[in-house]
């Protein structure tokens, strides 16, 4: 008699967190989809008469604000970054958990730095990026996205390395392979999950970093994370709420349909670094 | 270890540890030299000492502690209430999460967005005239407050930054109950556990490893707070929402400068490594478990 009226408390709890928790993207999805004059007078959620039009207005201002640059800017920067991270973490890794070499420090060092707040660097990070000629490219904002990512990717690898069977390797040792042909050929191809699960999160991460965004572009590099910001100011006097609204939408979209696709290797990295580091 | 694999070994580390000394340790070198210099664009190579005088300045300065009183602040009050409401969400909603595990991915979603488009999401959705907030405030109140006015300004962000990231807590409370194996639970019940007691005395024990990690990684997130913030308030209402990471910020492109910027940096470096250092005393009095 009770088992059920709880259950359907628990949908309705359960309905209520989605729509609450994703209130932001909902509202902002329903603005971009009404007329400009409709949003004016209809602040509500519901739409008297979808349109696309304002996201052909986003990309018809191209000439001043390029929707396109920005999200290649992000996509170019945030793919470097996380392929980067990757591939210096995981021989790293592979060394800390196989000859046991920098796990004293190295490890420690990345746990620690995901609690140290990266403004305490960027300054001095300006400053050097303005010297070498860094600042505004988007390799130099994939060297910093590299820099978020490594503490998560390498605390993941470290762990996954370290659950691998050692008898593959060692049978791959005595047919005479080297250190960096059993990285290439054994070790890569096992961890494939862990590569794949991690390189995901480290590009959502990456595509959604904001502050380094902020300071270390001016136009050439500047990702979508900060990009979508100009918009507001697209029309010179008031906001255009339905272009800026759509300019929400697409910059995220990625982020979003990834984590939706991918959801379970995602929560499983989560805990996993929440909980190894 | 025979010396050869030794050998391999830091050659494996070598392109990481040099990565990391080109942009943590060099920029940590300039941190210490700039903290202690009168510094400013037209000698950025040949920075004059000056002694302590930036960390007088920083510590003298009210807007330095009323930065670090706001993200200490911010940073407790967001991380309790998100382990508060994920943890019961995760214990009420794991029997749906138990049949269809997918679900739980409508509510990572919030995850998934850019901390700063939420924050100018927001400005969209709180704005007096086209916003849905104030919209169905008025429709159903007759009245709404000026969200990003002086007054109201911290309830709004931390209402902001609590739903954006209670999925985070809700996501590893969920797995450590999930975790909990059902003998434990049969084995409580048989004694007689049921209902709260089960919770309170099995389960929620089981859980404060869990809970003690989940309040931790989100206080470290939220007293760091920036991208949302920036977007949402900026320097605005009256001040009252200057983090630490908007302090540093501020110092360095909007006031330009930098021995302050530096300094204040370096305090928020050391208060970090305070956290660390109880976190770690925390958590490694608790490994037995």
């Amino acid at each position: 008699m009770r088992k059920p009226l709880v259950n359907a408390l628990r949908w309705l709890v359960f309905i209520a967190a989605v729509v609450i928790l994703n209130f932001p993207v909902i509202a902002t999805l329903v603005t971009s989809l009404k007329s400009e004059a409709e949003i004016m007078t209809n602040a509500s959620l519901f739409i008297e008469a979808p349109t696309l039009d304002n996201y052909a207005a986003v990309f018809a201002m191209a000439d001043r604000f390029d929707i396109l640059h920005f999200l290649t800017n992000s996509l170019v920067a945030s793919l470097i970054g996380s392929v980067l991270a990757i591939a210096l973490a995981f021989p790293a890794a592979y060394a800390m958990a196989r000859f046991g070499v920098g796990r004293s420090w190295l490890l420690p060092l990345a746990v620690n730095l995901r609690a140290v707040p990266l403004i305490i660097f960027a300054i001095p990070i300006y400053l050097m990026y303005q010297q070498v000629g860094l600042l505004d490219t988007r390799f130099g904002l994939a060297l910093i996205l590299c820099l978020v990512n490594v503490p998560l990717v390498l605390v993941l690898f470290a762990s996954s390395i370290a659950d691998l069977p050692l008898e593959i390797e060692e049978a791959g040792r005595v047919d005479g392979a080297g250190t960096l042909r059993l990285l290439v050929y054994v070790v890569a191809p096992m961890s494939l999950n862990v590569v794949a699960a991690s390189s995901v999160l480290a590009f959502i991460y990456s595509w959604n970093e904001f502050l380094f965004g902020l300071m270390l572009t001016t136009n050439s590099a500047t990702p979508v994370s900060v990009g979508a910001s100009f918009f507001f100011a697209a029309s010179g006097g008031g906001v255009r709420w339905g272009v800026a609204a759509a300019v929400m939408i697409l910059a995220t979209l990625p982020p979003l349909i990834l984590g939706l696709l991918m959801y379970r290797q995602i929560g499983r990295s989560m805990t996993a670094g929440a909980v190894k580091g | 270890m025979p010396r050869t694999s030794r050998f391999e070994g830091r050659l494996l580390i070598a392109p990481l540890t040099a990565f990391l000394i080109a942009l943590l340790g060099f920029p940590l070198v300039l941190d210490i030299i700039y903290s202690i210099s009168r510094v400013g664009f037209e000698n950025i190579r040949a920075p004059e000492p000056i002694g302590l005088s930036n960390y007088a300045k920083a510590i003298a300065d009210p807007e330095f502690w009323a930065a670090a009183w706001f993200s200490l602040r911010f940073g407790l009050i967001v991380s309790v209430i998100q382990v508060v409401a994920g943890l019961g969400l995760a214990v009420f909603l794991a029997p749906l999460f138990a049949k269809r595990p997918w679900l739980i991915a409508l509510l990572m979603l919030p995850m998934m967005v850019a901390p700063a488009l939420v924050g100018l999401m927001y400005r969209l959705i709180l704005h007096e005239f086209v916003g849905a907030v104030p919209y169905y405030l008025l429709e159903w109140y007759g009245d709404f407050p000026a969200f990003l006015g002086r007054d109201w300004a911290f309830t709004t962000l931390v209402v902001v930054e609590t739903l954006q990231w209670t999925p985070f807590a809700l996501l590893i409370l969920h797995s450590s109950y999930a975790a909990i194996s059902p003998d434990v639970r049969e084995a409580a019940a048989l004694d007689g556990a049921r209902g709260r007691r089960l919770f309170l005395n099995i389960d929620l024990p089981l859980m404060m490893p869990a809970i003690g990690i989940t309040f931790f990684i989100r206080f470290i997130d939220s007293f760091r707070v920036f991208d949302n913030l920036y977007t949402l308030v900026g320097p605005g209402a009256g001040g009252s929402t200057t983090s630490m990471s908007i302090y540093i910020y501020q110092a360095f492109f909007k006031v330009g400068d930098i021995g302050l910027a530096v300094a204040a940096s370096m305090l928020l470096l050391v208060a970090s490594f305070v956290v660390l250092w109880v976190i770690n005393g925390l958590t490694a009095r608790k490994a037995p478990l």
